[in-house]
């Protein structure tokens, strides 16, 4: 800690310099932080939904085939079931915004049952059940729009050829990592429409997908293998998995593009060892005669490595630190989620990423530190004075 | 560590040990070629002696003092320093020697601008196991013998050449060496402030006993050490003590 002072001095030796690598870092650890944390909120959301023990039936043919809505009533009567819902994604717009939050189509029966963890006081629900064209809209999503019970809620069909005139009957809420920017309408009023539109008689009946609710967590797997050979040999077979494992199945989606901004991270960490490297090396280009004045008076060639490394380390780690920390502090006080055009349901940045961000900076602070540190060490006191002593 | 934690700046004896070089030679590679730079050199500095380096440029004081001072070492030769071989001592011991044992007092200071004179009187000693608050008595007792007490939040830009010059002699006090080694200490100063510098290393070796060898070019400066040493193309030419020359001056 004695040290601390004259490392200190020293990264205020040259402020430009030290603001413009503070900020080079700090930049690029916000933005880290941001893709980072897109993955692992995946993660952590599709880990997290194991505890309420629901399974999804899709098409065997995936998101492209549909579901016929007889199998819903057949799955919610199987043993160890307790309840099962059509899912059907919509995809509306909303004044003329395209996909501006989620729609499903749902059984009002049923959801609230299998989503249990989504909170909806009991009397929206009651009108939301006996409303058709009724529908159930996510607090968030309510703040953002500034809607409430009893405002029509139009959209627009943009996949299917077919508007939906809803009126909002509920406003649920639930916890932080669930989506609270959803919009869940009764699927029977959708499915009507495609009834009776012209261009779209033929794809009644269907249902993106089914989910139900388990028994016990036991019963799952067993379950998901039942459902899938019970319509094997069917003109519709299906393909059956936890919630958990759907939510993997999606982001094994993403794998590629996950890992394309993983190496487009890699090389920019890379090559911000360079840049604060470069910074480094500057700064001790300026000081050659007084490393060696250290060195004369007694300071060892260790010493000398450590407080050269514990400069750039404190440069970095600032920055990192403002980067990352920064980022989670934004995302913890402003919905960062409310800008994303509905891309992103909600967004934090966990403790444990952000963490990890200052140790990331802390380590390109080291391997930034490192060969300025070994050439400071490593040079001559003599060269250093050049003629003095 | 030999660094004296009941350091008050009061005067103190030593023992009798002194400077010994034998048969020092130094000589620096270019390319292909050998550059000799001191030759067969024999020279003892007793215990407490002021000793004043000259020569034309190219002479070797520099590297003579480098040997001394532990920062380069002989080609062949011993350097005895208060007892100790410097030739014989790993990297490592040599600075510690060096950090334990010598105070470096520079041309252009070379003071540390970002640290205030007491934070740089005090570098030395954050090498040693001293508290906070003794580094700071003896940081305070340093900036006193120099004369700079009441300066001691001063940048290296706020003061003079001549202060700066005494933080530099606070800086190599402070841990109480054996030995100062200066090269031409007053060489950017002017006659004022060189004067007042001189009178500094003369109390320094007078009050406090200090062996002193000081590189200069300037004869006002050397005749204020004890002993004067001449050196041309590397070899030893003349060693005159200021008692001789007082004899030699009173006999014409």
């Amino acid at each position: 800690m004695k040290y601390f002072h004259y490392i200190f001095r020293n990264v205020r030796r040259n402020p430009v310099r030290t603001l413009l690598t503070v900020s080079s870092l700090a930049i690029t650890l916000f933005l880290t932080m941001i893709l980072v944390s897109f993955f692992s909120i995946n993660s952590e959301v599709t880990s997290s939904v194991r505890i309420y023990n629901r399974i999804v039936v899709l098409s065997s043919q995936g998101f492209a085939g549909r579901v016929p809505i007889a199998r819903n009533k057949e799955i919610a009567a199987m043993d160890g079931i307790l309840a099962s819902t059509p899912f059907s994604w919509f995809g509306g717009k909303y004044n003329n915004e395209t996909m501006p939050f989620a729609q499903f189509g749902i059984d009002p029966d049923t959801f609230f049952t299998i989503y249990d963890e989504l909170i909806v006081p009991t009397d929206q629900l009651k009108e939301f059940k006996g409303d058709k064209t009724g529908c159930v809209i996510g607090k968030k999503l309510a703040e953002d729009r500034g809607l409430k019970v009893g405002d029509p809620l139009p959209l627009k069909g943009d996949i299917y050829p077919v508007d939906l005139n809803l009126t909002v009957r509920g406003i649920y809420d639930g916890p932080t990592n669930r989506d609270r920017r959803m919009c869940v309408f009764n699927w029977e009023y959708l499915d009507e429409l495609i009834k009776n539109s012209p261009q779209s008689r033929t794809n009644g009946g269907n249902a993106g997908c089914i989910v139900a609710k388990c028994k016990s967590a036991d019963a799952m797997v067993p379950l998901c293998h039942k459902i899938d050979a019970e319509y094997h040999s069917s003109d519709t077979p299906t393909l059956t998995q936890t919630e958990e494992a759907f939510g993997k199945m999606f982001g094994e989606m993403m794998k590629g593009l996950r890992w394309v901004i993983t190496m487009i991270s890699l090389v920019v960490v890379v090559a911000l060892v360079f840049v604060a490297g470069n910074a480094m090396a500057m700064s001790l280009r300026e000081r050659t005669t007084e490393i060696a004045v250290l060195k004369a008076i007694g300071f060892g060639n260790s010493l000398v490595l450590f407080l050269v490394l514990a400069e750039a380390m404190f440069v970095a780690g600032v920055g990192g630190g403002l980067g990352a920390f920064g980022c989670k502090l934004l995302c913890d006080t402003v919905d960062v989620a409310r800008y994303s055009a509905g891309f992103l349901p909600f967004f934090y940045v966990s403790l444990a990423n952000a963490t990890m961000g200052l140790v990331l900076a802390l380590l390109i602070g080291f391997f930034s530190g490192i060969i300025p540190a070994v050439l400071a060490a490593q040079s001559s006191v003599i060269n250093g004075l050049r003629k003095v002593v | 560590m030999s660094h004296d934690p009941e350091f008050d700046g009061a005067p103190r004896e030593k023992g009798s040990q002194s400077i010994v070089l034998r048969g020092v030679s130094k000589e620096y590679r270019r390319d292909e070629f050998r550059i000799p730079v001191l030759q067969s050199l024999d020279l003892s500095v007793e215990e407490g002696e002021f000793l004043a380096l000259m020569g034309p440029s190219g002479s070797g004081k520099t590297t003579l003092l480098n040997l001394i001072a532990g920062l380069d070492r002989a080609t062949s030769g011993d350097v005895i320093i208060h007892g100790q071989n410097l030739g014989r001592l790993p990297e490592t011991r040599l600075t510690r020697w060096r950090a334990d044992n010598v105070g470096f007092i520079f041309q252009l200071y070379n003071l540390i601008p970002v640290l205030t004179a007491f934070e740089n009187v005090e570098l030395p000693l954050l090498l040693t196991n001293l508290s906070k608050s003794r580094r700071r008595e003896n940081v305070m007792t340093a900036l006193r013998v120099v004369g700079l007490q009441g300066r001691e939040h001063h940048y290296p830009r706020q003061l003079s050449g001549g202060q700066e010059q005494r933080v530099a002699i606070a800086r190599a006090i402070v841990t109480d060496p054996y030995l100062l080694v200066a090269d031409e200490p007053t060489g950017d100063l002017d006659r004022t402030s060189a004067g007042e510098i001189l009178d500094l290393l003369e109390q320094l070796n007078r009050e406090f006993r200090k062996t002193i060898v000081m590189v200069t070019h300037d004869p006002l400066a050397a005749q204020r050490a004890g002993r004067i040493l001449h050196l041309d193309k590397g070899r030893l030419v003349d060693d005159v003590s200021q008692e001789s020359q007082g004899r030699i001056g009173a006999a014409s």
